[in-house]
């Protein structure tokens, strides 16, 4: 096992505040502190070249989890050991086997080209020359981004930025990556790159990533398996596809019928599924085992003139889930 | 090993310089900054002497007061940290601190070579400053090869007691969050009580039994004293030693904060 989390709990001291200069007054004389648990006993396991997405609304706890595996946080209780390392001992071999990207946080220097940020890895990494200039042209290569290496950071999109960001944190090659939101607020085609980009690295060089993501379509995408926080406790681990099943087993189904068909079997069938029926056209949301059966006996009345199964969009299975995740999970 | 950590930290070092270039306004005001604190000083005394119609003040001659303070204002700036200091509190505040934390480069020293990065725009200048009051205060100061080396010595022992100073005050800030007005408390101090604008000699003696108990006279006086030849040379060594031992003892108190600091670091932002 390349990460073991084990009853792991992290909670912050933090302090309300009333609004307006009263609430100032009254908190600079007195401080009403008070415990926050964002996490509470989390148990985890990733194996070697997996890709794991991390689920959860804001505040659910995603980033503390990933600020601790990196070792940014000392955990409140709990162990976690990465490759037999202790995270937050921040041993220097051990930064050499991980980076992380923070798609809110800067991690390159401002004022300067990208390139200057690079040589300044590669000289803390000990990379050498060799690597580094192989690396770094196939990740330009990969990222598209070769004619935007020498222009000072702050000068770059969001999207070219967030390339770079990539590239500095994989030139020393680590082998478990951290992302977290490293989408957020591209466009399109900027993410799905990234998506390919990761699911490219992963096959290639077994590299391990863990993901956190608003969007559904990263996790969709890059990761089999997921882990879902909710108001820091897991919730869920395991296969993302079962996740969405488990939540919403309907699947929408669009059964097109021949001219000649007998509208009274119809409308008997009606009785038995729940269907709308429209210009020939019968329209069903209905789960899997439903669904077969009402397939059968359309299939005995006639062969459709056309017919289609469509999954139903995640996005809206996953906001009913965090809705009420106790509802969906036994 | 060796030689690739020692590429490491230079690497921090060179980044910096380029950073510092971008911005060329910025880099010639602030290194020509220093000519109006010469000026004020200068008028300032040369009144006074004027004025009151002295030859010496304690001893010091007009010539020889107005080299002390000069040399005094330029090892003042070297030592500053205002820049460096604020960005590392902006740092851990805002939770940028954690870029450096991810990587495999020691925080302190990783600082350290940004703390002389920024200042080594006034290195140069400041070089060239001094090989001019060389010439106009000719036998004033550097008196023999052995008081330029034991300067050069004392000056980098004063800036790394300063750094080790202004690192302590910076881990603060992974428990208060803002300790900005503790910086700029001690700079404004330090502007006196490190004899930046009025040689420590001037001070009661009460006062001067103090600051000779801290490592305060070492970051100012004590580099000016060996290179204008006020203290005798048998001193020069014990000078050395005991700063050497202040920068053993605050390197030991800078690693034992910044330990316990980063225990209780909260990683703000994401």
């Amino acid at each position: 096992m390349l990460i073991q989390v084990k009853n792991l709990s992290k909670s912050f001291k933090i302090f309300k505040r009333e609004p307006g200069i009263k609430g100032a007054f009254k908190s600079f004389l007195k401080r009403d502190y008070h415990l926050f648990h964002a996490l509470q006993n989390i148990n985890l396991n990733v194996d070697k070249g997996e890709i794991l997405g991390i689920l959860g609304e804001n505040g659910a706890g995603k980033t503390t989890l990933i600020k601790l595996i990196i070792g940014l946080l000392h955990p409140t209780s709990g162990t976690i050991s990465v490759d037999n390392y202790t995270p937050w001992e921040r041993n220097h071999d051990y930064l050499r086997q991980v980076s992380v990207v923070m798609g809110q946080k800067n991690q390159l220097w401002w004022d300067i080209p990208a390139s200057e940020s690079f040589l300044l890895n590669k000289h803390i990494y000990q990379i050498d020359n060799k690597q580094y200039d192989k690396v770094l042209s196939e990740l330009v290569e990969l990222l598209d981004i070769k004619d935007k290496l020498n222009i000072q950071v702050r000068r770059l999109s969001l999207g070219e930025r967030m390339k770079m960001e990539i590239i500095a944190a994989l030139l020393h090659q680590p082998r478990i990556v951290l992302l977290d939101e490293p989408t957020l607020g591209l466009d399109v085609i900027s993410q799905s790159k990234i998506r390919e980009f990761v699911k490219y690295h992963n096959e290639q060089y077994k590299t391990t990533f863990v993901i956190t993501s608003h969007y559904t379509k990263d996790i969709q995408e890059m990761c089999e398996r997921v882990f879902v926080l909710n108001k820091g406790e897991q919730i869920y681990d395991g296969d993302f596809n079962n996740l969405i099943k488990s939540v919403n087993p309907k699947r929408k189904f669009i059964y097109e019928l021949p001219n000649d068909y007998d509208s009274k079997i119809i409308e008997q069938l009606n009785k038995e599924f729940d269907f709308t029926f429209k210009d020939n056209v019968i329209t069903a949301e209905l789960s899997e085992t439903i669904l077969n059966d009402l397939l059968i006996k359309l299939l005995a009345i006639s062969s459709p003139k056309t017919l289609s199964f469509e999954d139903l969009p995640v996005e809206e299975t996953l906001r009913s889930f965090f809705a009420n995740p106790t509802k969906y999970l036994k | 090993m060796v030689s690739s950590i020692a590429i490491k930290y230079f690497s921090v070092l060179r980044t910096n310089w380029i950073q510092a270039l971008e911005y060329r306004a910025n880099a010639l005001v602030g290194v020509l900054a220093i000519f109006s604190g010469l000026f004020i000083e200068y008028q300032i005394w040369d009144l006074i002497f004027k004025a009151k119609g002295y030859t010496t003040v304690k001893n010091f001659e007009f010539n020889e007061l107005i080299i002390f303070i000069f040399l005094s204002i330029i090892i003042g700036q070297l030592k500053s940290s205002w820049h460096s200091s604020g960005e590392m509190i902006r740092a851990i505040r805002t939770g940028e601190i954690n870029k450096y934390l991810i990587r495999p480069i020691s925080y302190f020293w990783y600082h350290f070579m940004m703390f002389i990065g920024f200042n080594s725009l006034y290195y140069i200048v400041y070089s060239i400053i001094l090989f001019g009051f060389t010439i106009i205060f000719k036998g004033m100061i550097f008196h023999t090869l052995a008081s330029i080396l034991c300067f050069f010595l004392a000056l980098a022992l004063s800036i790394y007691l300063s750094y080790c100073i202004y690192f302590i005050m910076v881990c603060f800030a992974f428990w208060f969050g803002e300790v900005r007005s503790l910086v700029v408390s001690y700079n404004l101090a330090m502007l006196v009580l490190s004899g930046q604008y009025v040689p420590i000699r001037f001070f009661p003696d009460y006062i001067l039994n103090i600051i000779n108990w801290t490592p305060i006279r070492y970051l100012v006086d004590f580099p000016v004293s060996i290179a204008t030849g006020i203290l005798p040379m048998e001193e020069w060594l014990s000078g050395l030693l005991m700063a050497t031992l202040w920068c053993f003892v605050l390197s030991i108190c800078s690693a034992i904060i910044y330990k316990l600091g980063i225990k209780d670091y909260e990683a703000y932002g994401s």
